[in-house]
């Protein structure tokens, strides 16, 4: 059966609208907060540019690796938790449909329209965005750049595969590293994101 | 107090998410507490100031535009209401507006997202360690107050991070 998104982007607001009395969103095993776009744009895109010149390599590798540890305790914490036990897995059927329902709830949470374009098991993942936030901000407020700037998803991208064939949670993150040779914000039509076994 | 319809003021249009009207993104607290750490951890008080201006920037332009749309709100008492319900609704947690106006004043919050992520993923802190929230009163109330960036000065003298009962923001106007 294929991942039907529409169902998970359903659970999302309907479960993030759930206030408990302390102002927190318990969902998916995760504390889920709800969150201006400019506010992580900013956050990012500036520290990037106080790092620029000799360290902008330690910029883009620190918000890919923070992005990254996220993705992969996020999704570790989703696919365990009793949402995805009621709503996801009824609808997975090989180990590669859990990257449809990772990406289904990535859409749902606001990150972008991710679509998986290519898998390979244990080898290559492709994830194209049309509409990512960080491309859009980086164009709003930066204009167009030279290189990708979509390290949140990026780091995403690697902790899916991270996942699915990397070592046993909690050893596998960073066993995969992403790429993102296409971005809209370099004036690519789309960002795509290129996972594989990191080299080291 | 005018009620904020937060079934139809989250929205969606396609795959971007709206919160009356601004682009949001849903995160969770292994984000948000990953960027603080890593901006704290490479950059010391340059990354905690950024925290506090990216979160100040943000939430005064957000909200300067929506009391531009939510007309009803008269009152800086009934937009401080209206700001303390959002930050609930969005997750953040719980605080509590009355104790400040124009001049500045004294804020309480007895819960937040980032002190749950934080203890969550780090345990006790000896520093004071919600910049986010701090940004995010400043930015409020410029918005309320009709003032610049810039021109409020948040300290937080007690924080759960630190095992006090709740956090408190001490507010300056300069
Ligand atoms: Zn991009
Ligand atoms: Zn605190």
């Amino acid at each position: 059966m294929a991942i039907d998104g529409s169902k998970i982007v359903h659970a999302v607001m309907e479960g993030s609208r759930i206030r408990e009395s302390k102002g927190i969103i318990p969902l998916f095993g995760v504390y889920l907060s709800i969150a201006s776009v400019q506010y992580y744009n900013t956050l990012s895109f500036e520290f990037e540019n106080k790092l620029r010149g000799e360290r902008a390599a330690e910029a883009e590798a620190l918000l890919v690796k923070a992005a990254q540890e996220c993705g992969y305790a996020t999704f570790q914490g989703i696919r365990n938790s009793w949402e995805w036990g009621e709503i996801v897995k009824p609808m997975i059927e090989t180990k590669e449909d859990q990257i449809e329902g990772f990406t289904a709830v990535s859409v749902a949470f606001g990150w972008g329209d991710l679509v998986v374009k290519e898998l390979i098991p244990h080898e290559k993942l492709v994830i194209r965005v049309t509409d990512s936030y960080e491309a859009r901000g980086h164009l709003e407020h930066y204009g167009m750049t030279e290189s990708g700037k979509c390290y949140m998803l990026r780091g995403v991208a690697g902790a899916f595969m991270d996942l699915l064939y990397g070592d046993d949670y909690p050893d596998g993150c960073f066993d995969y590293s992403a790429q993102e040779p296409f971005c809209r914000a370099k004036g690519d039509p789309y960002c795509e994101f290129v996972a594989r076994k990191s080299s080291d | 107090m005018t009620a904020f319809n937060w079934q139809s003021e989250l929205a969606r249009d396609g795959s971007r998410v709206f919160v009356a009207g601004l682009p949001v993104a849903m995160h969770c607290h292994h984000y948000n507490i990953n960027l603080q750490k890593t901006l704290e951890d490479t950059l010391g008080d340059e990354g905690i100031q950024l925290l506090f201006h990216s979160a100040e920037e943000a939430n005064r332009i957000g909200f300067t535009s929506f009391f531009n749309e939510y007309r009803q709100l008269k009152t800086n008492k009934s937009k401080l209401e209206m700001a303390a319900v959002i930050y609930q609704n969005s997750g953040f947690g719980i605080i509590h507006l009355q104790g400040v106006n124009r001049q500045g004043g004294t804020i309480l919050s007895p819960s937040s997202h980032h002190v749950t992520g934080w203890l969550a993923k780090h345990g006790l802190r000896d520093t004071p360690g919600c910049h986010f929230t701090r940004g995010w009163i400043a930015g409020v109330l410029e918005a309320v107050f009709d003032k610049p960036a810039g021109h409020y000065t948040i300290e937080e003298t007690h924080c759960k991070m630190m095992r006090d009962k709740e956090c408190v923001f001490q507010v300056t106007g300069v």
